[in-house]
């Protein structure tokens, strides 16, 4: 019957068209518009109403009624009041008729009707004119039941106002509107049977209708009681799971739960169009927030919807999106694989009947959507066929937009989980690149699949996806050394040909950063002027006239949404977060290369400008950042602190970075208090975060076992510090992880020198030394300098001048960047290498040595590293002493002693450890 | 089980009382189940055996087993086969509301109803207000039809039902039939474990009820369920089992009860469809189809399951049985769902998919939740390489039945036709999970497996394996098992399966290309391991093929030949030392 127009008319539908109606007529009102911007503001008002997406049902008369109120003013009463009495006035089906026909005057471009004064002449085309004609269309088409149909809703949608809250308006409508209602049905029903006497049937259903009505009114609260037992029944979880998350802001509630199974049926959807956009901002809401929105809050509202439009497959994509990120394997898989059995990955906005004929199914989208989610939970080789088949598919459908994006997620899987595996698939069938063989190695592979999803991308001008590829590009050029033969052998020989490319990063970096002035010719879809339509509508508290300048704390969140739909509404969300992660890139990049201001700036401005519109695990990754940062410079205390408000906030990001932190700082501080028990389980735990799966989680799996090894290497294990060593060193060689490597090198040179072998560890230390170099990682290689310049020192007096030299050539690098750890180590070797110096004497120029340890030993005891602490006062006391500095000396000694106490004796008592 | 003559008397009251309950279709089917107990032979006039023809009958007359006859010891039935009539003569008022009832003038009936407060009359105003609502539901289904599809009518009379029925219920003067209709309004309200319970009770205190049976059983998805209920036993029960046995496709233990009830109920045409229903599913077709002339022979009106004896008509391919058959259902009532079904049947068989599509639609129209249509639909698709409209209705099927796995296995097969087998996979497993003992479905998965996109042969290898081990009726297992083993260089394993093959072809006295190839591999890999005798033979049963096949074997024999002749010595003290 209505299959053929997506929209369907509905008693909400019916009010719009009086308020469009006062609208447009306005010398009709009594009380005219007292101004040209109260006029306007009711104008904007159903705007906003036909354009909405904040819900997925039509309001009911009560909450319009409100919200007329609210935006009217002093005309408010009137237009409630007019509101009310003419959808009331509506009694039998002429009525209807009647009110439609004369609906069609107020459209423009029909010369029949008489124009008065003042009247606003709607354009059939604009959108008002647009909503007003296919309401009249869909009236049109509805056959006699349908009419019938909707004076039953209309009456019930009145009638629940009218006896529920009798809004004071009413009073001028004479006595008990109930009465005077039923009192036309019945006169109403006579006619009927007079006029459609052999129509037997429909009258019949009337009288049922209001029999049903009073019954309905009679009858609410028990009905509410028996509503509520099913839903107890249908859905035993949900009741105790929502009490705990029930004040989630990102999904909407529908107004009573017990709308959800309403008997009566007078609940209705919005149009297609607003339905969709409900779903398209829920589904941002549940990628950007992940697992902090309420699973089963939003299940019951998809079954609603599920219900109330069975057609509408995009319900099953949000299942999928739902039960994706609150990590239900079984019931992603299933859901996703309905909603593209369903929909053949075409559903689009204007719903398009599933019976034809059409061969431009798209199933390849399926299989891409299918890798990302083996993707997302860890399932690397099944993804990778699955993408596979989406390549080869979307090479036979000739879908090339889809065919880069499939590109571009396996570049992404690849870099991700660059291990072994990938290489053996790739090798045999993966068709585009099979010439190269399978000798070539994953980060060769994957270089060239960038460069091809990249060239795609290009030629299709796809600019998100440019952008985001050289997104990618930034990545693997930061992470991967350059090589253009195979790796033979290491050390300083080989390492001419292996080295990073900074200038390559920031290229691809500040290519993507085109994006943003790319973007002006892209037409932006449903989203914006919908967004602004809901936007406005949540905001109508708000004084009228000046919208965005008003500045109120109260309506926080709704305002920022508001302010940001009215001022930049031509960028959207997902070029805003590809932009945001470019930041996050440039953050990364610096700490890479050793730029700790630069990388902090990077990460401030990413805070400040893209949380909004990126997902909370990369904030929570920003976050992570900054705290980080904080720890190297500020102590431990600060980061704590900062760490509490951040787990604050992230509180249910999934497998969160901020617990990787967490037990980070914590091994860092265990080991600098020398807690090494505490250090091991620390680092145990971190080990046991990571997948058991061989080459996925590298990153973590890396942290862990190099925390390992220096938590044997402070416990003065070194045989088996070295081992551990050893076998990350190989690991990394074997997954391609160079860039890391200079850091394991410069841990063995360490170990050694610790060990007591300075000659050892000094190949070590210059291995180091010349990755670091060619991989341009400028902090790590002063480290290594300064490293090296310790093994030197240690390997006799005579070397002490040559050490200086290397500390003095490190410490700007140290010095501008390093954090409070290294700065420190810097300072004591300086003095250790003076002191040791014969040609040095304490008497001349004692300062020298004074002051570096001076302001070590401040910046050691913020970071409660007793055992440096207690090298740099035992060096100050020996100075004191040769000076005669008796009073100072007691001091230094004092201090020592606290300290070798402090590191003997690891207190339990942790007062940061209650921080958290 | 009870005597024969008490299984009567009790059919007899109980269809008077459930036709006094307009309770039409319950006494149907008892009434058929009456008929369907053997007429003693002494007793028997013309008349009655009318519809106890056919063969069976006549073999059963000679047959003289009256073991039936005794009840055996030990079963403890229901013992009151009447139940106590609370009104022996019914008012005035109940005899013009039952008019009214079946004239199908429901709200009349219940109006005439409202102020009586006899069980019997309570019940018949409260069913005849569940069905006014049934029939506006429907209505309504039609009418509210809105743009992205029906949502779901709802019966508007089932909430004020449930109040009054719970409320009769806790006051304990409920009858039978009132908590019968009690346990609809539940399960149309979805609250299917007190649903369960009160069906129970129904049919604990009057058994003789089918609908509360088969509404019971609607409810029973799992054999865990249907354990846990407890049933007092009687003669009724056993069908109950008979047939969630063969929901839950526990087919042979459905067959064994059925064949049971049959002692008593020898000529039940019921039994003999759902015996049909449960060889069908076992693909027995020969016997369904066997089953199904002489029930037709019986009851030519009948169309209720003969959709099914057209699916077998379908897969044997008899043209014309197929469209007589269609032919009569069309005559009989042309407006049900089973007869669109059969003509959608006959029209694929003849190749004319659009029209079979079609017939398929109609009969969804007047059933959407007619399982069988969506998957057939699929089929015809299928055929019609429209595969985005054949994995639409396919999917459909699985969303009313997901535990169909026809529909599973269709929707794998179109996703394979459209190159994705990885994709497809999902599905294959699907199938297999719920009919783990097919080989079809084993093989489609291998056949995924080891296409050459994923060739992935070590699972092909295991699907092939299970479907050998299932009864694999067209011998793709094994065949398949030896190749990929050869492929795979493992000669033994390969050289094992071919043999079994081999043998199996033997036995089926089945000839074919796969022969040569078996014997041909078995000829070489025997004389790769020396085994010259065995290849020998192997390769003088390839001389009896034409074909290239025939030359290598004869210049193997002449190899074999040469080299035992010139080191007949050598062989023996190398290689057996």
């Amino acid at each position: 019957m209505a299959a053929a127009s997506a929209f369907a008319i509905t008693p909400h539908k019916v009010s719009v068209c009086v308020l469009l109606q006062m609208y447009a007529l306005p010398t009709q009102a009594t009380p005219p518009f007292s101004s040209v911007s109260q006029h306007n503001r009711l104008g904007l008002y159903i705007l906003s109403l036909t354009k909405s997406y904040d819900d997925i049902l039509e309001p009911k008369l009560e909450d319009l009624i409100s919200q007329l109120r609210e935006i009217g003013g002093s005309l408010g009463p009137w237009l409630i009041d007019h509101l009310t009495s003419r959808v009331s006035s509506l009694s039998s089906p002429d009525d209807l008729f009647t009110f439609f026909s004369e609906m069609r005057g107020i459209l423009g471009g029909s010369d029949s009707v008489v124009i008065e004064d003042n009247q606003v002449i709607l354009d059939p085309n604009s959108i008002l004119g647009m909503f007003l004609r296919r309401c009249v269309l869909a009236f049109n088409v509805l056959s006699f039941e349908g009419v019938c149909h909707l004076l039953t809703n209309i009456g019930i949608y009145c009638k629940e106002v009218l006896s529920n809250c009798m809004p004071y308006e009413l009073h001028r409508l004479d006595g008990s509107s109930n009465d005077l209602e039923s009192l036309s049905e019945c006169e109403n029903m006579d006619l009927e049977n007079f006029v459609f006497g052999k129509v037997n049937e429909e009258i019949e259903e009337r009288k049922e209708a209001t029999e049903r009505v009073s019954f309905h009114l009679h009858a609410t609260q028990a009905i509410c009681g028996l509503v509520e037992d099913v839903e107890v029944v249908t859905d035993p979880r949900s009741k105790h799971h929502d009490k705990g998350t029930e004040d989630c802001p990102h999904v909407h509630h529908p107004g009573t739960e017990s709308q959800d199974v309403d008997p009566y049926g007078e609940v209705f959807l919005r149009t297609n169009w607003q339905v969709q956009g409900y779903l398209m901002e829920q589904a941002d809401a549940i990628e950007k927030h992940g697992g902090s929105v309420s699973f089963n809050t939003f299940e019951l509202i998809l079954r609603q919807i599920k219900k109330l439009a069975p057609e509408l497959h995009r319900v099953h994509y949000l299942h999928y999106l739902n039960s994706l990120y609150h990590d239900d394997y079984f019931a992603a898989v299933e859901n996703l694989h309905c909603y593209f059995d369903y929909s053949a990955g075409i559903e689009g906005f204007d719903f398009v009947p599933p019976s034809g004929s059409n061969n431009s199914a798209r199933y390849e989208i399926a299989l891409l959507c299918l890798g990302m989610m083996h993707f997302y939970f860890g399932h690397p080789k099944q993804a990778l066929l699955v993408l596979t088949e989406a390549v080869r598919i979307s090479q036979v459908q000739s879908n090339d937009s889809c065919l880069a994006y499939t590109l571009a997620a396996i570049c992404n899987l690849s870099s991700e989980i660059g291990s072994s595996i990938t290489a053996g698939i790739l090798g045999t069938s993966y068709s585009p690149e099979t010439s190269m063989g399978s000798s070539v190695s994953v980060a060769q592979q994957l270089f060239v699949l960038l460069k091809e999803s990249l060239k795609r991308a290009e030629s299709l001008k796809l600019k998100r996806l440019v952008a985001s590829n050289h997104l990618a590009m930034a990545k693997f050029d930061l992470m991967h050394v350059h090589v253009q033969r195979p790796l033979l052998s290491f050390g300083p020989k080989a390492s001419m040909r292996l080295k990073t490319c900074p200038v390559n990063v920031c290229k691809e970096l500040r290519l993507c950063s085109h994006l943003i002035s790319e973007f002006a010719s892209e037409t932006s879809t449903v989203a914006t002027d919908g967004a602004f339509s809901t936007a406005w509508l949540k905001n109508l508290t708000k004084p009228m006239g000046s919208l965005v300048l008003t500045q109120e704390n109260e309506s926080g969140e709704n305002f920022h949404a508001l302010q940001f739909c009215a001022q930049s509404s031509s960028i959207p969300r997902s070029v805003l977060q590809i932009l945001g992660s470019s930041y996050l890139l440039r953050a990364s990049a610096w700490e890479t290369y050793g730029s700790a201001p630069l990388a902090r700036i990077n990460a401030l401005v990413y805070a400040t400008c893209f949380t909004d519109s990126s997902s909370s695990s990369d904030t929570a990754l920003v976050h992570a950042k900054l705290i980080q940062h904080l720890a190297a410079f500020q102590g431990y205390k600060e980061a704590f602190s900062a760490l509490k408000v951040a787990e604050e906030r992230f509180l249910s990001v999934s497998r969160s970075v901020l617990l990787v932190l967490k037990l980070q700082l914590l091994h860092e501080r265990a080991l600098h208090r020398g807690h090494l028990k505490l250090a091991q389980q620390v680092c145990d735990e971190l080990g046991v975060l990571a997948s058991s799966v061989m080459g996925v989680d590298m990153e973590l799996k890396r942290e862990a076992s190099l925390r390992h090894a220096r938590t044997l290497l402070a416990a003065k294990q070194f045989s088996e510090a070295a081992a551990v060593a050893h076998s990350l060193f190989c690991m990394c060689y074997k997954f391609n992880m160079q860039v890391e490597n200079a850091t394991i090198l410069l841990l063995l040179a360490e170990i050694h020198k610790k060990s007591g072998n300075a000659v050892l560890g000094l190949p070590y230390a210059l291995a180091s030394l010349s990755f670091c170099q060619s991989f341009n990682l400028d902090l790590l290689k002063a480290s290594a300098t300064l490293t090296l310049a310790e093994l030197w020192l240690s390997l006799g007096s005579n070397h002490a001048k040559r050490a200086l030299t290397l500390i003095h050539g490190a410490l700007p690098m140290i010095l501008g960047h390093g954090g409070l750890e290294l700065r420190a180590r810097a300072r004591i070797a300086e003095s250790k290498c003076y002191l040791s110096d014969p040609s040095y004497s304490v008497f001349e120029d004692s300062e020298v040595v004074l002051d570096p340890l001076r302001q070590a030993s401040d910046e050691l005891q913020v970071l409660e590293y007793h055992e440096l602490a207690a090298e740099g006062f035992y060096l100050m006391a020996i100075i004191f002493d040769k000076l005669g500095k008796l009073e100072e000396r007691e001091e230094a000694a004092a201090s020592f002693k606290k300290h070798v106490m402090a590191l003997e004796n690891p207190q339990d008592e942790d007062p940061l450890l209650n921080l958290l | 089980m009870s005597s024969r003559e008490s299984c009567r008397s009790e059919l007899r009251t109980a269809i008077r009382q459930l036709n006094d309950r307009c309770l039409y279709s319950a006494s149907k089917w008892a009434a058929e189940q009456l008929v369907g107990i053997e007429q003693d032979p002494a007793k028997f006039t013309p008349s009655n055996t009318r519809f106890q023809r056919g063969s069976s009958s006549i073999r059963r007359r000679f047959h003289t087993n009256d073991v039936t006859s005794t009840p055996p010891a030990g079963v403890s039935y229901v013992s009151t086969p009447v139940m106590e009539e609370d009104e022996v003569v019914d008012g005035d008022f109940y005899l013009l509301a039952k008019s009214y009832f079946d004239c199908r003038e429901y709200r009349r009936a219940a109006h005439v109803l409202q102020d009586q407060t006899g069980k019997k009359a309570t019940f018949l105003r409260c069913y005849a207000l569940y069905l006014a609502g049934e029939k506006r539901k429907e209505e309504e289904m039609i009418e509210l039809e809105g743009p992205l599809g029906k949502s779901d009518a709802v019966n508007r009379e089932v909430a004020s039902l449930e109040r009054e029925l719970s409320i009769l219920r806790k006051n304990g003067i409920i009858d039978p039939f009132g908590l019968y209709l009690y346990g609809l309004v539940l399960i149309e309200k979805g609250n299917q474990n007190l649903a369960r319970t009160v069906l129970m009770e129904s049919v604990n205190s009057y058994p003789w009820n089918w609908s509360a049976w088969s509404e019971l059983q609607s409810l029973c998805t799992t054999i865990e369920i249907l354990n846990s209920l407890t049933l007092s036993n009687h003669w009724m029960k056993e069908f109950f089992l008979a047939s969630a046995y063969q929901e839950l496709r526990m087919h042979n233990e459905s067959l064994t009860k059925y064949e049971h009830l049959q002692n008593t109920f020898s000529f039940s045409n019921y039994i003999r469809a759902q015996i049909a229903k449960a060889q069908y599913c076992l693909r027995e077709f020969e016997q369904v189809e066997v089953i199904f002339e002489e029930l037709l022979r019986n009851d030519p009106y009948r169309v209720e399951d003969v959709d099914m004896y057209s699916n077998v008509l379908y897969a044997k391919e008899c043209f014309s049985a197929l469209s007589y058959l269609a032919h009569r259902v069309f005559m009989t009532d042309k407006y049900r769902p089973e007869s669109c079904c059969i003509i959608g049947n006959y029209y694929s068989l003849k190749g004319q998919h659009e029209k079979s599509v079609l017939y398929f639609r109609r009969a969804l129209k007047l059933n959407k939740n007619y399982l069988s249509a969506w998957t057939l639909m699929g089929h015809e698709y299928v055929e019609m390489k429209n595969t985005p409209a054949a994995i639409d209705a396919y999917r459909r099927a699985v969303d009313i039945n997901p535990r169909d796995y026809r529909a599973w296995y269709g929707l794998g097969q179109a996703y394979e036709m459209m190159g994705m087998p990885f994709y497809a996979l999902h599905y294959f497993k699907k199938s297999v999970f719920l009919q783990s003992n097919d080989s079809r479905l084993w093989i489609a998965m291998a056949q995924c497996y080891e296409t050459d996109q994923l060739h992935m042969l070590e699972e092909a290898i295991k699907c092939y394996r299970r479907a050998a081990s299932c009864n694999d009726r067209e011998a793709i297992a094994l065949h398949q098992l030896a190749k990929l083993h050869a492929e795979l260089g493992r000669s033994e394993e390969a050289a094992l399966y071919y043999k079994k093959d081999l043998e199996r072809m033997e036995a089926e006295e089945r000839e074919g290309p796969n022969m040569v190839e078996a014997l041909l591999f078995l000829a070489q890999h025997c004389r790769e391991q020396k085994r010259f005798e065995e290849a020998e033979v192997y390769c003088t049963r390839l001389l009896d093929y034409t074909g290239p096949e025939k030359e290598t074997a004869k210049s193997m024999l002449r190899g074999m030949r040469t080299a035992e002749s010139s080191f007949p010595l050598m062989d023996i003290e190398h290689f057996h030392p």
